[in-house]
């Protein structure tokens, strides 16, 4: 679907994006994540053929952007991250305009928009002006515009900023049921919580580079590792402890009051075997569970440890709870 | 033949606000103050004049004509200057881009609503402008070629304006600029001219001719170079229409006749010929306006900008 190698983007002597290669599969809900200035923007602008590139290409279904432009756009709907209104246009008459633009007839831009207006959840709104409307319905509206055309990659920068917590909400059913309907969706957000519940495959991106990206188990797997098990307990840690150190490749990493942190190369049955003796051994196991990280601990671990950037991280995750 | 969204768009926007009402108020009425102080003129002068009052109506209609033509002409550029900046700071230039529109169609829609705005205007003026038809002596035609030529200046005069769009990041930057290209086509065809005649009659004086050359035995003269700028000058073209129009005279060859440059060959006496500096000049005019739209729309088009560079150079991968 979309496939990016080695991007560079240069302003003068300020790389803005670094050799960034990453592939998209068709169908994907694809997040992009990145402290402000990482390079997320002029990565999706140059994506959707507004910037040129230092070096490097983008391909959309083998598609070069660079060189066929035509072809191009009618593959790509784009969202920005904050969009003007015409005054006195209505919303009927906003997405005709924007049919239009794509060469469409009339009847096919009224059937298309009717059934878009319904999907964002806006039937009722087809007569009221465009500039009367919420920031939340503007930017669903935004959403049907860009698929007027029904393109096969749908590119939303920020969608989700300053909206409310119910727009929010809203924006992520919509998203989430346009991938059930097999769209490709790319995605740039600062609210990871909500990305780590939409998107089925990430990209973080850190002063230019793409410092992690592929579906979000494997991220995190190969973050935080797969081979990690927490068991809490409550009577019977030593016994426990001596059980854990006698089974050959466990190493126990830490021990808590009432947890025992520990790598391994066991398969599920042995780790089963494992507990199952313990509490034969009147260990009191009250559970354990593989360790599995947020991704704004993901987003943490991998980007700079710049204090000031994960202080605008976690305030950003902190506004979204 | 598919109308160009942007102007459906446009104009649809534009005859919803109340702004396009005022425009046209403002518009009649300043033609009505001037039509009015003209009458008054007239009257006066005819009290002093063998002249017959009815002959001297006739005057209304460079008067009229020529207040509309400055009127368009500040008001196109400020329209189209402010159309893609105008996108631009609305935030909805992105989205216009990522289209299917081509920049040059995105251009000439932006042209043609100012143009279709401008030809509002005329038109709402036609009542206003037939009062100096009604005493006779004068073609109803000359009304339509009045509307030509307001046709071509708006279209010159708007592509000047989404030029400086295109250029500038602001509005109010790019209204400034396209004021400013105004000057070099004012004051920029003649300064040459002047500069020239200068330096002709200070030749003169001591007695050397270096601004002529010969060359195969016809002499040459570079007066007649520089007199051509006058073929890019709005207020010439519209002078030389009115003096056509009014009174069937050139005022191109008096000027020519009186300052000898025809007396020399080269193009200038091709120009000079009957209609020729017209039809040269409305042909440039156009040409100029196009390379405009075209400067425009490769201004605009973020990628094709350099593509084709970065293709040959192979850094694409």
């Amino acid at each position: 679907m979309l496939q990016i190698d080695h991007l560079y983007k240069n302003y003068g002597k300020f790389q803005a994006v670094k050799n960034l290669s990453l592939h998209i599969p068709q169908g994907d809900l694809f997040g992009f994540v990145g402290p402000n200035g990482a390079g997320k923007t002029t990565t999706i602008r140059m994506v959707c053929g507004l910037m040129l590139p230092s070096a490097g290409n983008i391909t959309i279904n083998g598609v070069d952007v660079l060189t066929h432009q035509k072809e191009i756009k009618k593959q790509i709907g784009y969202v920005p991250d904050f969009f003007g209104v015409y005054d006195n246009l209505k919303v009927n008459e906003y997405m005709d305009f924007y049919g239009s633009m794509y060469r469409m007839g009339s009847k096919e831009i009224q059937r298309i928009s009717d059934d878009l207006l319904e999907l964002v959840n806006l039937s009722d709104k087809k007569e009221v002006f465009v500039d009367t409307l919420s920031r939340g319905m503007k930017q669903r509206l935004c959403v049907a515009r860009a698929l007027i055309h029904n393109p096969a990659l749908l590119v939303l920068d920020e969608p989700n900023s300053g909206l409310d917590p119910r727009a929010r909400v809203e924006m992520k059913e919509l998203l989430l049921n346009l991938k059930s309907m097999g769209k490709t969706i790319v995605i740039s957000s600062h609210i990871l919580s909500e990305l780590s519940e939409m998107c089925n495959s990430i990209g973080i991106m850190d002063h230019g580079n793409l410092v992690a990206s592929g579906q979000i188990e494997d991220v995190m797997d190969s973050v935080f590792g797969s081979n990690q098990l927490i068991i809490t307990l409550e009577e019977g840690q030593e016994t426990a402890l001596r059980i854990a150190n006698e089974h050959a490749g466990v190493k126990v990493t830490s021990v808590g009051e009432r947890e025992i942190k520990l790598t391994h190369t066991l398969t599920k049955q042995e780790i089963a075997k494992m507990i199952g003796e313990m509490i034969a051994h009147d260990v009191v196991v009250t559970g354990f569970h593989k360790q599995e990280g947020s991704l704004e601990t993901l987003f943490m671990q991998v980007t700079d440890n710049d204090e000031e950037q994960k202080g605008g991280m976690e305030n950003a995750a902190e506004s979204n709870h | 033949m598919r109308l160009n969204p942007i102007i459906k768009k446009d104009v649809r926007v534009q005859s919803r606000s109340m702004k396009i009402c005022w425009g046209v108020f403002a518009y009649e009425l300043i033609l009505a103050l001037v039509f009015f102080l003209a009458m008054l003129i007239i009257h006066e002068e005819s009290q002093y004049s063998t002249n017959n009052l009815y002959s001297n109506l006739v005057w209304l209609y460079p008067v009229l004509a020529v207040t509309q033509l400055v009127i368009l002409g500040l008001i196109v550029p400020v329209r189209t200057a402010s159309a893609i900046s105008g996108e631009k700071e609305r935030q909805t230039f992105d989205i216009m881009m990522t289209t299917s529109m081509t920049p040059f169609t995105i251009i000439m829609g932006k042209v043609m609503t100012a143009i279709v705005q401008s030809m509002l205007f005329v038109t709402a003026s036609m009542p206003i402008m037939a009062l100096s038809f009604v005493v006779g002596g004068m073609s109803w035609s000359y009304l339509f070629w009045f509307l030509a030529v307001a046709l071509l200046l708006s279209f010159f005069a708007a592509s000047i304006g989404i030029l400086c769009s295109s250029l500038c990041k602001r509005s109010v930057s790019a209204v400034i600029m396209a004021y400013g290209f105004y000057l070099i086509f004012f004051v920029g065809t003649v300064l040459p001219i002047l500069l020239v005649e200068y330096m002709g009659a200070y030749s003169s004086y001591i007695s050397t001719t270096p601004m002529t050359v010969t060359s195969g035995g016809i002499i040459y003269s570079y007066r007649e170079n520089f007199f051509l700028l006058l073929l890019l000058n709005p207020v010439m073209y519209l002078v030389e229409f009115f003096c056509r129009v009014m009174a069937g005279q050139s005022l191109v060859n008096d000027i020519t006749s009186m300052t000898g440059i025809t007396q020399t060959a080269g193009p200038i006496n091709l120009v000079t010929t009957g209609y020729w500096w017209m039809i040269v000049s409305t042909v440039l005019f156009i040409a100029v306006s196009f390379l405009f739209l075209w400067l425009a729309a490769k201004r605009i088009n973020p990628v094709k900008r350099k593509a084709k560079k970065l293709a040959e150079k192979g850094i694409q991968g």
